[in-house]
């Protein structure tokens, strides 16, 4: 009986152990303080960065080119684009035109021993025959590896090792129809030490459904650019192509927890998308004409119908021209749709770090802002709590920076800090301080 | 006298046509804030694809608008500002034009 007794006594001081140790944690959230200070002003549209260790940052300005920030502050330019002035050197192919440019720029798994970047960019080498209308295939986005000199500061390589991603030459009647449209364009390094690449559709209708076509897809490659062995598209795919039937991917990161690749990527006037990516998996994006129910289109570009040049309400728009079909069996969902608005999510980045308390893990997304047709503008970034599953979202509140700007590219940086470039013209760097 | 409030009637009316109303840069600010700086980026500067719209005479910003509010292209983007500026009335282009000519970010 005594030991009866015991045990009970001992489980019920455990239990309210337990309890009040509950209690405590709910009333004492682990909110962290979110501190964000300007590193670089000034700059000329700046699209991508990479951190190291010491604070040295690497990143891309869309029509200048790539440059490097050292710890004490000292700015080195190191790849130029043509027309640029300054630079160690210079790519007279790279160009600049419409939202393209020189964009997404990531460091090999082993940059401390070999000193390789990747740098997507918009090039015209690679044109041959195939761009004297919109209506054919013109590769024009490139990604090069770049080694470069011991003291960083010069590029010693260049390796074009993805030449054969399409590029949109010309206007066409759409809105937001310059030359340029829709490159996807961010650089990322998964696990494995593998690149992935990010794209957009070009304005081209056939682009993301096309089996051949690397517009409108995510890529995973090797350092040379050969796909990866474990790729597993739907037969007849280039077998570079991890995931396909995207509209624009400006955002890709990989979850701490499961190393899973997660995209944000702009909608078409309605639902921007984050999506959780399956291996060979259809993001169900296909602006085709005469598809899916719909007739001929501008230019045989359906991304913006119906009524392209006129506000509506972005649900009719969704029904029409959704960005995520669903009579596609392969449709990947998306984990989160922005509640049915575009306004031009850019870049995500995941949380790492202790310091970042009930945030951690969460998915950090840049939104543009883009405000037509009645949608509010919504420049700011949200940090956005995926379920395990990775197919919908458990929280989400938008970090608590004191301004609003167009929130073009996130990543983080070793110490756990989380840089931001705005096109606006800044780079800043935000940290967070937990309470406990 | 009657050959006098004629001439003058037409100098009057004439000159009431013709007249601008100097534009409000603040209430142009607190406009451009509320919609075109998403694109065109604070102040004006041009961001991303969007071109820079300030540092221009309040002439060249009035007569763009208003060639918008009609309907006119001018490049490949025309179809948003032209979206844009349908609603504007001639007090809110001029308040616009008034404030993008100085405006300055930073």
């Amino acid at each position: 009986m005594k030991h009866l007794i015991n045990k009970s006594l001992i489980a019920s001081v455990a239990s309210a152990l337990v309890m009040g140790c509950s209690v405590a944690l709910a009333g004492g959230m682990d909110v962290p303080v979110i501190k964000i200070t300007p590193v670089l002003e000034g700059l000329d549209k700046p699209w991508d960065m990479n951190v190291h260790a010491d604070g040295t940052m690497f990143y891309t300005e869309k029509c200048k080119g790539l440059s490097m920030r050292s710890p004490d502050g000292t700015v080195t330019s190191i790849y130029g684009m043509k027309g640029s002035s300054g630079y160690s050197s210079a790519g007279e192919d790279l160009f600049c035109e419409g939202q393209a440019g020189m964009m997404g720029v990531v460091a090999d798994r082993n940059f401390d021993q070999n000193h390789r970047l990747y740098v997507a960019s918009t090039s015209d080498q690679y044109h041959g025959s195939g761009c004297k209308t919109n209506f054919e295939r013109c590769d024009g986005n490139i990604v090069m590896r770049l080694t470069l000199s011991e003291d960083m500061k010069s590029v010693t390589d260049r390796t074009d090792i993805v030449t054969d991603i399409q590029y949109k030459p010309f206007e066409s009647n759409q809105p937001f129809g310059g030359p340029g449209a829709h490159n996807g364009g961010r650089l990322r390094v998964g696990p494995g030490g593998y690149l992935w690449i990010s794209g957009g559709d070009r304005h081209r209708g056939v682009c993301p459904q096309s089996p051949k076509l690397l517009c409108g897809k995510v890529l995973r490659v090797d350092t040379d650019g050969k796909a990866h062995p474990d790729n597993n598209p739907p037969t007849g795919f280039d077998k570079r192509i991890y995931t396909y039937g995207h509209r624009n991917v400006q955002g890709i990161d990989f979850r701490p927890s499961d190393g899973k690749a997660f995209t944000a990527e702009h909608g078409p006037w309605h639902s921007d998308e984050i999506t959780a990516l399956v291996n060979g998996g259809n993001a169900g994006w296909d602006p085709q004409e005469m598809t899916a129910g719909r007739g001929a289109c501008p230019d045989k570009y359906c991304g913006y119908e119906p009524e392209q040049m006129d506000g509506m309400d972005p649900a009719v728009r969704a029904s029409y021209m959704p960005m995520s079909d669903t009579r596609f069996d392969d449709l990947m969902l998306p984990t989160w749709n922005n509640n049915g608005w575009s306004q031009g999510t850019s870049s995500a980045a995941f949380l790492k770090g202790e310091n970042w308390g009930i945030y951690e893990g969460r998915l950090a997304t840049g939104v543009l802002g883009i405000g037509f047709g009645g949608t509010p503008i919504g420049q700011r970034i949200d940090m956005v709590g995926i379920t395990p599953d990775g197919l919908g979202i458990n929280a989400i509140t938008r970090m608590p920076l004191g301004f609003s700007k167009r929130f073009r590219g996130l990543v983080m940086a070793p110490d756990n800090s989380l840089y931001v470039a705005v096109d606006e013209g800044e780079i800043y760097r935000v940290t967070a301080e937990s309470m406990q | 006298m009657i050959k006098l409030i004629g001439p003058m009637s037409i100098a009057l009316a004439l000159g009431c046509s013709n007249s601008v109303v100097a534009g409000d840069a603040s209430a142009g600010d607190q406009l451009f804030h509320e919609s075109c700086h998403a694109c065109h980026g604070p102040a004006g500067i041009g961001v991303s694809s969007y071109p820079k719209v300030s540092g221009n005479p309040i002439e060249y910003t009035r007569e763009k608008l208003i060639a918008y509010r009609a309907g006119q292209k001018f490049g490949p983007n025309s179809a948003l500002m032209i979206m844009m500026a349908k609603p504007l009335t001639d007090e809110e282009i001029e308040n616009l034009s008034a404030y993008l000519k100085d405006a300055k970010y930073k």
